[in-house]
C-alpha cells in the first residue's frame, strides 16, 4: 500500500492538495455503518454464539468466563483461534467468514487496546492551558492595571493635519476621520484653504483589529518621512523619518493575537527634515503620497480596509512572542492533557519574557516609583492582584507567603522582586492548569465556574467583571451564569472564537491556496481567491452577530458578499470598484455556505469540480459521519483519458467497484448535488457539453433514503436534519469547552440538541447553554444551592 | 529603517524557545580557540573637530611632544600613533557634519534623502557598510574568531533620535546601527542571562513545594501531569547548577544604580560604559566595539569642565577667540582622558588565557567627524591610535600630507588579516593600505 500511495502521489504531482484529498476520499464506513447486509454480521454472530459466556458487550462476568474479553491478538489471530477453539462447548461451529466477521466485531467493539480506550468512560481531564490560552491569559492578566483606553467605535482613523512639518498641537488645521489611508496628494495640498502644498504633516491615530492570530506585515508606502507604531506606541515598528535613497516602501512585521484591537499611530511629514529649509516655499511643491497596507497571515497585501480600523485608542497589549510546540489537534479540537519537555521549556521562556515586560513597567501598574515610602507594599499588592487574576481565584494566606512574600524577601531590588514573583506565578501549576480547582476535594465554587466560562468563550482568564461576580457569589445559578455568558458573548474574543470554529467546521481554517488551471480560468487570480475568503468571512461575521444567529441560515441563506472584482468574475452586476456588499445572486441556484464559491473552488481540482471532496465535506462536517481512511489508494483516471464523460459520469465509473461503493454510495450522492458549480464555483448548465445532472440522495442513520434535485433541496434537508444539528452541537462543544462532551454527563448532548431546536437554532444561545452546562460538568445542571 | 520585528528583537535578547539552552547555559569564556592571538578593535568618536595647534604634535617621527589636548595620553606615548594628514575626501549629498560622521567609518557617499543640513543638499543614510561591521563580519565568519556578539556599539548621551548626525556605524547601505548609551541596557545585553538564571534559581523551591501540595489532592491520572512537571523542574535545577559551575567568572561590573542619562552625569556614564567594554572584552563577548560620545553637532554644556556654552556652538568661534579655543582644548583634553582611562583599564587587565594585557591585543582608534569645527573641514581628521592590537608601529607621530582616510580603514581590516582591496568609494583606495603604519 505504501508503494501504491507513493506512485499515486507521483502520478498526480500537479497538486499536493489534490493528492491529499483523493486519499481521504477513498473511505469506508465504520462497522456500525448504514449498509444492510444479507450475510450475518459480526454483531449477530457474537450475540448468537459468544454472548452467553462473554457477556453482551464482552464484559464477562459469567461463571464460564468471568474476565472481560480483552487482549492483543490481531484480527487474523483471533479468526484462527475462533475457528479452532470456539465456541468452547462446540469448537469448529464458527469457521470461515463467520469466524472472520465475528473476530472483526470483537476486535473493534471491545477487545483491542484502541477499542478499550474508546470505551473508557469519558471524564474531565486535568488540562494545561493551550498555547492560545497561555498567550491570551498573559495579555489579559494586565487588563485591570491599564486604562481602558478611549472608546470610539467610529470606523477609520482619526487624522490630524498640521500646518508645519512637526505635529505640534498649535499647528493643527484639520481634524477628521479617514476611513483608510491611501492618498496621492500629488503636488497639492489636502485642503488648499487650510494647508500649504509645500509643507504639512499628518498624524493618524486609532486602532487596528487583528482578525486572526499570526504575523502581520505592515507596509507604509510614501515618498515622504514617515513612522508607524503598532501596539507599542513608544517604539516605532517602522521608522523612516530619514528618507534615504529611492525607497518608497517600508515594512515592519508584528505578531498579533486574533480578535483584539491594537493601538496604531502613523505619522507623515511632507518637508525636509533636519535644519529648517526656509527657502522651500520659493520652489515649486513636490509630489507626495502615502498609503498604509498590511498583509494578514496567509493573505494578500492590501490597503488596510476601514472595517479593521477604528478611532478607538486601546491600551497596549502584552503579546507573548515565545514560540510554543503546537497543541494536539488530532481530535479536531485543541486537546491539552499532556505536557512535554519542549512545552515546559517554552513556558519558562515565556515566563522570562513576561516577567521582564511586567517588571520594567511595574511602577506604572502599581502606581508607585522608586523612593516612595510605600513602594514595596504597593508592588506586593500589585503582584498579589496579578496572581489572583492569573490563578483565577484569590490567594490563600499560605499562597501569599509563597508567591508574594518569598520573592520579595529573596532580593532587595524591588524591580527584580517583581520579576521573580511574576516568574513564579507563570510557572505555577495554579496558572498553567485548568480544572485544578475542581480536582481538589473542595466542591466546585464560583471561581471554577468563572474560569470555565472565560476559557470556554474567550480562551482566556476571567475579566475584572467576571472576577467580581465570582467573588460576590453571583455565579451560583444557571440564570446568573447565562446572564454573564450573554454579556461575554458580546466581546470580540468570543466572536473570533466561534468564527474560527465555523471556518474549521467548513475545513478552511488554514487558508488554502486556490490554484486553478491558467488556460481555463485565466481570470481566477490570487486577488479573486483572496476576495472570496473575505466574502465568506463577511458572511459568517454577519450571521453570527445577526439577531437570530440562525444556524440554518448558514445552509440556506441565498445572498453572497461581492465586491466589484468578484462581481465581474462571477457575472453579477456591480460597479467595478464596488466595495463588499451583500448581493442577492443566483438565488434559485445557490444555498448558503455549501454553494459559496470559495468552498466550491477549494473542494475542486484545478480544472474540474470534485464531487468526492464536496461529498466528504458534507458527510463529515455537516452530517458528522465517521469516515475511515482508505483501505487502499486509488489513482484517479485523468479526464482526458475519458474525453466524452462528464465529471459525474467519470466519478461514478471510477468508484463503481463494490469495495468503493460501500462508502462512495454516500459520498458521491451528496457531492453530485453541487455539480452545477465548476472548479471555481461558477454556475454552469453544461459539463463537457452535456446537461448537468445534480440529483443526489442520502441514506439517513435511521435508514430512510432522501432524494435531492440539487443543492437547494440538499440544503433544506441538512438544515432541518437532527443528524446535522447533533453534529454541529458536538463539534461546537468541543471547540468551546475543549473536553469530551460525554465527560459532561450522559444527557448533555441530547439536552443541548433539544435546546438548540427550542431556541430556533440560535448559535449564540447554544453557546450560552453550552457554557452553562459546562459550568458544573460533574453533576450536570445541578449547581450547589445558593448560599 | 528597522525591519526588526518584536519577535526578532526578543530572539536577539535570547528570549525564544530555541534559545533556551543559552539562558540555561551561560557561555563560558571559552578559551578553546585561544591558540591564536585574539585581536581587538575599539573606535571612539567625539564630535565637532579639534583645536589643531593644541592637538597635533609639531614633530614627525619617534621623537615628539604631546600637546595640551593629548597630554593625558602621556603614559601611553610609546604605544601611541598620531596620524596627521588623513582626509575624508567623500563628497556628495549632506553637509560636512553629516558626511563627517556618516562617511567616517564607511568611506562612501550618503544616499540622497530628506535630511537637510545647515548647508549643501539634503541626504539620507550612508550607502555602505562601516569598517567596524566589516571586520566584525569577517571575524564572525570564522569559528576561530567568532564571539557571542561579534561587535558591541556603546554610546554616551547619544540623543534619542535617529538621523544622519547620530549614527556612525552601519551594518550595510541604509542600515545604521543604533548605539546603546544606557549602561543598564548594555549590562542587560551582556549579563541578562546570568540575571535570568539567578531569578530562575530563586523560584525552584517554592515551585516544587506547591506542585507537591497540589498533586497530593489529585486523582492518580491527573497527578501524572504534575509529576511530569516536577521532573522538568528538577532537570532545570540540574542544568542551572552545572551551568553555574561552568560559568567562569571574571567579576561582573558592579554598576552604581540609578544614574540618569543627563549631561551632568556624563563622566560617570563614560566610566560605566568603559567598565562594561573592558569586561565584555575580558569575557570575549565581542572583539570589535564602537564608542560614540554624543553625536555629530553634539552641543552638550560640559559644566563640570567650567564650560558653560554648548560644544557645537563653541566650535564655531573663530581661531582668534582665544577663550573659546581654550575651552575647546579643555573639552578635547577631557575626551583624551577618557581614552587614557580606557587604555589604562585595558593595560591593567591581563589577557585571559594568554600573555600580556588586553591592551597588548587591542587597538583603540579615537576619531572625530571634522578636522576643525569653525571651518567644517574634513581634512586632517583626528586619528589617534593607542594599543598594540594590530601590529602597527606605535610610538610615532606621522605626518601623511593629504591621504584619503579610506586607506586607514583598509589598513584596519588588513591588520585583522582581512585583505580587502577597496573599502567605500574605490577611487580613494587605489594606493592601497597605509604602508607607513607597519
Amino acid at each position: 500500500m505504501a508503494q501504491s500511495r507513493l506512485s499515486f502521489l507521483k502520478a498526480v504531482s500537479a497538486s499536493r492538495r489534490f493528492a491529499a484529498w483523493l486519499l481521504l476520499s477513498a473511505v469506508a464506513f465504520t462497522p456500525s455503518g448504514v449498509q444492510a447486509d444479507e450475510a450475518p454480521t459480526g454483531a449477530s454472530v457474537y450475540q448468537a454464539k459468544c454472548a452467553a459466556c462473554h457477556g453482551a458487550n464482552g464484559e464477562g462476568g459469567t461463571a464460564s468466563y468471568p474476565a472481560p474479553l480483552v487482549g492483543d491478538r490481531s484480527i487474523g489471530e483471533l479468526t484462527e483461534y475462533i475457528s479452532r477453539d470456539m465456541p468452547a462447548d462446540q469448537p469448529g461451529t464458527c469457521v470461515g467468514d463467520e469466524a472472520r466477521v465475528v473476530a472483526e466485531f470483537i476486535h473493534g467493539a471491545f477487545y483491542s487496546a484502541t477499542a478499550q480506550a474508546r470505551n473508557k468512560p469519558a471524564r474531565i481531564e486535568l488540562s494545561r492551558l493551550t498555547v492560545r490560552q497561555f498567550r491570551n491569559a498573559c495579555a489579559d492578566m494586565l487588563a485591570e492595571f491599564r486604562g481602558a483606553g478611549s472608546v470610539d467605535e467610529r470606523q477609520g482613523l482619526l487624522g490630524r493635519y498640521y500646518k508645519s512639518r512637526n505635529t505640534r498641537s498649535r499647528d493643527v488645521a484639520i481634524e477628521r476621520i479617514d476611513p483608510v489611508v491611501d492618498f496621492n496628494f500629488q503636488d497639492k495640498s489636502p485642503d488648499p484653504e487650510k494647508l500649504e502644498p509645500h509643507e504639512f504633516s499628518i498624524r493618524w491615530e486609532g486602532s487596528v483589529l487583528a482578525p486572526d492570530t499570526g504575523d502581520y506585515e505592515f507596509v507604509v508606502k510614501t515618498d515622504q518621512a514617515t513612522r508607524l507604531w503598532i501596539n507599542d506606541l513608544k517604539q516605532p515598528l517602522i521608522d523612516a523619518y530619514v528618507k534615504s535613497g529611492n525607497d518608497t516602501e517600508y515594512h515592519g512585521s508584528q505578531f498579533l493575537l486574533g480578535g483584539r484591537k491594537y493601538g496604531l499611530r502613523l505619522e507623515f511629514s511632507k518637508a525636509k527634515q533636519g535644519v529648517d529649509d526656509k527657502k522651500a516655499k520659493e520652489r515649486p511643491p513636490q509630489p507626495a503620497m502615502i498609503s498604509l497596507e498590511w498583509k494578514r497571515p496567509h493573505r494578500l497585501r492590501e490597503v488596510i480596509p476601514a472595517r479593521y480600523l477604528s478611532a478607538q485608542q486601546p491600551p497596549e497589549m502584552l503579546i507573548v512572542g515565545t514560540e510554543f510546540p503546537p497543541d494536539d489537534r488530532s481530535l479536531g479540537w485543541e486537546k491539552a492533557t499532556s505536557i512535554s519537555r519542549e512545552w515546559d521549556q517554552a513556558t519558562t521562556e515565556a515566563a522570562i519574557e513576561v516577567a521582564r515586560y511586567i517588571a520594567a513597567r511595574s511602577g506604572e501598574f502599581a502606581g508607585t516609583k522608586p523612593g516612595d515610602a510605600d513602594q514595596i507594599p504597593k508592588l506586593k499588592s500589585f503582584c498579589q492582584r496579578l496572581a489572583a487574576a492569573a490563578f483565577r481565584r484569590p490567594l490563600a494566606d499560605e499562597q501569599v507567603a509563597l508567591y508574594i512574600d518569598r520573592p520579595f524577601a529573596s532580593i532587595t531590588d524591588p524591580e527584580a522582586a517583581v520579576h521573580r514573583a511574576v516568574l513564579l506565578l507563570l510557572k505555577s501549576p495554579r496558572f498553567l492548569y485548568r480544572e485544578l480547582g475542581s480536582a481538589t476535594p473542595t466542591a466546585t465554587d464560583s471561581f471554577d465556574v468563572a474560569a470555565r466560562m472565560s476559557f470556554g468563550l474567550w480562551d482566556s482568564i476571567p475579566d475584572p467583571e467576571l472576577q467580581t461576580a465570582a467573588r460576590e457569589g453571583k455565579l451560583a445559578t444557571p440564570e446568573q451564569v447565562r446572564a454573564q455568558a450573554t454579556r461575554m458573548l458580546g466581546d470580540r474574543r468570543a466572536q473570533t472564537k466561534v468564527r474560527e470554529f465555523l471556518l474549521r467546521w467548513l475545513k478552511v481554517e488554514r487558508v488554502p491556496e486556490l490554484d486553478k488551471d491558467a488556460t481555463q480560468f485565466a481570470d481566477f487570480t490570487p486577488a479573486v481567491a483572496h476576495d472570496l475568503r473575505t466574502s465568506l468571512e463577511l458572511f459568517l461575521d454577519e450571521l453570527l452577530i445577526s439577531e437570530g444567529a440562525d444556524f440554518r441560515q448558514l445552509l440556506l441563506n441565498d445572498s453572497l458578499y461581492l465586491n466589484g472584482r468578484l462581481a465581474k468574475f462571477y457575472g453579477a452586476e456591480l460597479g467595478e470598484n464596488a466595495e463588499f456588499q451583500k448581493v442577492a445572486f443566483e438565488q434559485g441556484e445557490r444555498a448558503g455556505v455549501l454553494s459559496h464559491p470559495y468552498l466550491l473552488a477549494d473542494f475542486a481540482y484545478q480544472s474540474s469540480s470534485s464531487p468526492i471532496h464536496r461529498g466528504v465535506l458534507i458527510a463529515r462536517s455537516v452530517l458528522g459521519r465517521t469516515l475511515r481512511p482508505p483501505p487502499e489508494a486509488v489513482t484517479p483516471v485523468p479526464p482526458q483519458l475519458q474525453p466524452d464523460l462528464t465529471t459525474r459520469e467519470r466519478v461514478s465509473l471510477q468508484t463503481k467497484a463494490e469495495s468503493c461503493q460501500s462508502c462512495h454510495a454516500m459520498i458521491n450522492a451528496l457531492g453530485f448535488t453541487l455539480e452545477h458549480f465548476d472548479a471555481v464555483g461558477r454556475f454552469r448548465r453544461e459539463d463537457n457539453r452535456k446537461p448537468v445532472d445534480s440529483h443526489g440522495s442520502y441514506r439517513t442513520r435511521s435508514g430512510e433514503t432522501v432524494e435531492f434535485g440539487g443543492v437547494r433541496e440538499l440544503a433544506h434537508f441538512l438544515a432541518n436534519s437532527p443528524e446535522t444539528h447533533a453534529a454541529f452541537v458536538d463539534q461546537l462543544f468541543h471547540a468551546l469547552i475543549r473536553q469530551p462532551i460525554r465527560a459532561c454527563g450522559p444527557h448533555t448532548r441530547d439536552n443541548l440538541r433539544k435546546s438548540f431546536v427550542e431556541n430556533n437554532f440560535n448559535i449564540r444561545r447554544l453557546m450560552v447553554e453550552m457554557i452553562t452546562v459546562a459550568a458544573w460538568p460533574a453533576d450536570e445542571q445541578k449547581p450547589p444551592p445558593p448560599q | 529603517m528597522s525591519n526588526l520585528s518584536r519577535r526578532e528583537f526578543l530572539r536577539d535578547l535570547g528570549l525564544s524557545a530555541s534559545m533556551l539552552p543559552f539562558v540555561l547555559n551561560l557561555p563560558g569564556v571559552g578559551f578553546a580557540n585561544s591558540t591564536a592571538r585574539k585581536q581587538r578593535l575599539i573606535i571612539i568618536f567625539s564630535p565637532n573637530g579639534v583645536v589643531q595647534p593644541t592637538f597635533w604634535p609639531d614633530e614627525a617621527g619617534r621623537e615628539f611632544t604631546l600637546k595640551e589636548s593629548l597630554s593625558p595620553l602621556e603614559p601611553f606615548k610609546n604605544r601611541l600613533l598620531t596620524l596627521h594628514g588623513l582626509c575624508d575626501k567623500v563628497r556628495g549629498d549632506g553637509d560636512s557634519h553629516m558626511r563627517g560622521i556618516g562617511c567616517l567609518l564607511t568611506g562612501v557617499e550618503l544616499f540622497p534623502g530628506n535630511i537637510q543640513g545647515g548647508s549643501d543638499t539634503p541626504a539620507g543614510w550612508s550607502s555602505g557598510i562601516s569598517i567596524d561591521q566589516e571586520i566584525k563580519n569577517f571575524l564572525q565568519a570564522n569559528s576561530a574568531t567568532r564571539t557571542r556578539f561579534g561587535s558591541l556599539e556603546f554610546g554616551v548621551l547619544v540623543p534619542d533620535r535617529a538621523d544622519t548626525w547620530t549614527r556612525m556605524s552601519y551594518a550595510g547601505p541604509n542600515k545604521p546601527v543604533t548605539p546603546i548609551d544606557n549602561p543598564y541596557r548594555m549590562f542587560s545585553k551582556l549579563y541578562g542571562r546570568r540575571t535570568d538564571q539567578e531569578h530562575l534559581q530563586s523560584i525552584l523551591d517554592p515551585l516544587q513545594g506547591d506542585l507537591q501540595k497540589l498533586a497530593a489532592n489529585l486523582s492518580a491520572a491527573d497527578r501524572q501531569l504534575l509529576d511530569e512537571q516536577a521532573t522538568f523542574v528538577r532537570e532545570m535545577e540540574q542544568e542551572l547548577k552545572s551551568s553555574t559551575a561552568e560559568a567562569t567568572g571574571h567579576a561582573v561590573p558592579d554598576l552604581e544604580p540609578g544614574i540618569k542619562e543627563e549631561t551632568e552625569n556624563m563622566p560617570r556614564l563614560s566610566r560605566m560604559q568603559i567598565e562594561l567594554l573592558v569586561s565584555s572584552f575580558q569575557s570575549d563577548a565581542a572583539r570589535v566595539a564602537t564608542f560614540q560620545y554624543t553625536n555629530s553637532v553634539g552641543d552638550l554644556k560640559m559644566k563640570w569642565l567650567g564650560v558653560d556654552q554648548g560644544h557645537h556652538e563653541l566650535s564655531h568661534e573663530p581661531d582668534t577667540n582665544e577663550k573659546s579655543q581654550e575651552k575647546l582644548t579643555t573639552i578635547n583634553k577631557w575626551y583624551a582622558e577618557q581614552v587614557a582611562y580606557l587604555a589604562k583599564r585595558l593595560a591593567e587587565t591581563p589577557e585571559p588565557g594568554g600573555d600580556g594585557s588586553l591592551l597588548d591585543n587591542t587597538l583603540i582608534v579615537w576619531t572625530n567627524e571634522l578636522g576643525k569645527g569653525n571651518s567644517h573641514t574634513l581634512d586632517n581628521i583626528p586619528f589617534v591610535l593607542v594599543g598594540n592590537g594590530l601590529n602597527f608601529a606605535m610610538g610615532q607621530s606621522l605626518k601623511l600630507g593629504s591621504l584619503p582616510h579610506n586607506r586607514l580603514l583598509m589598513s584596519l581590516a588588513h591588520g585583522f588579516g582581512h585583505h580587502i582591496e577597496r573599502f567605500g568609494n574605490p577611487d580613494f583606495c587605489r594606493d592601497g593600505v597605509l604602508t607607513q603604519l607597519t
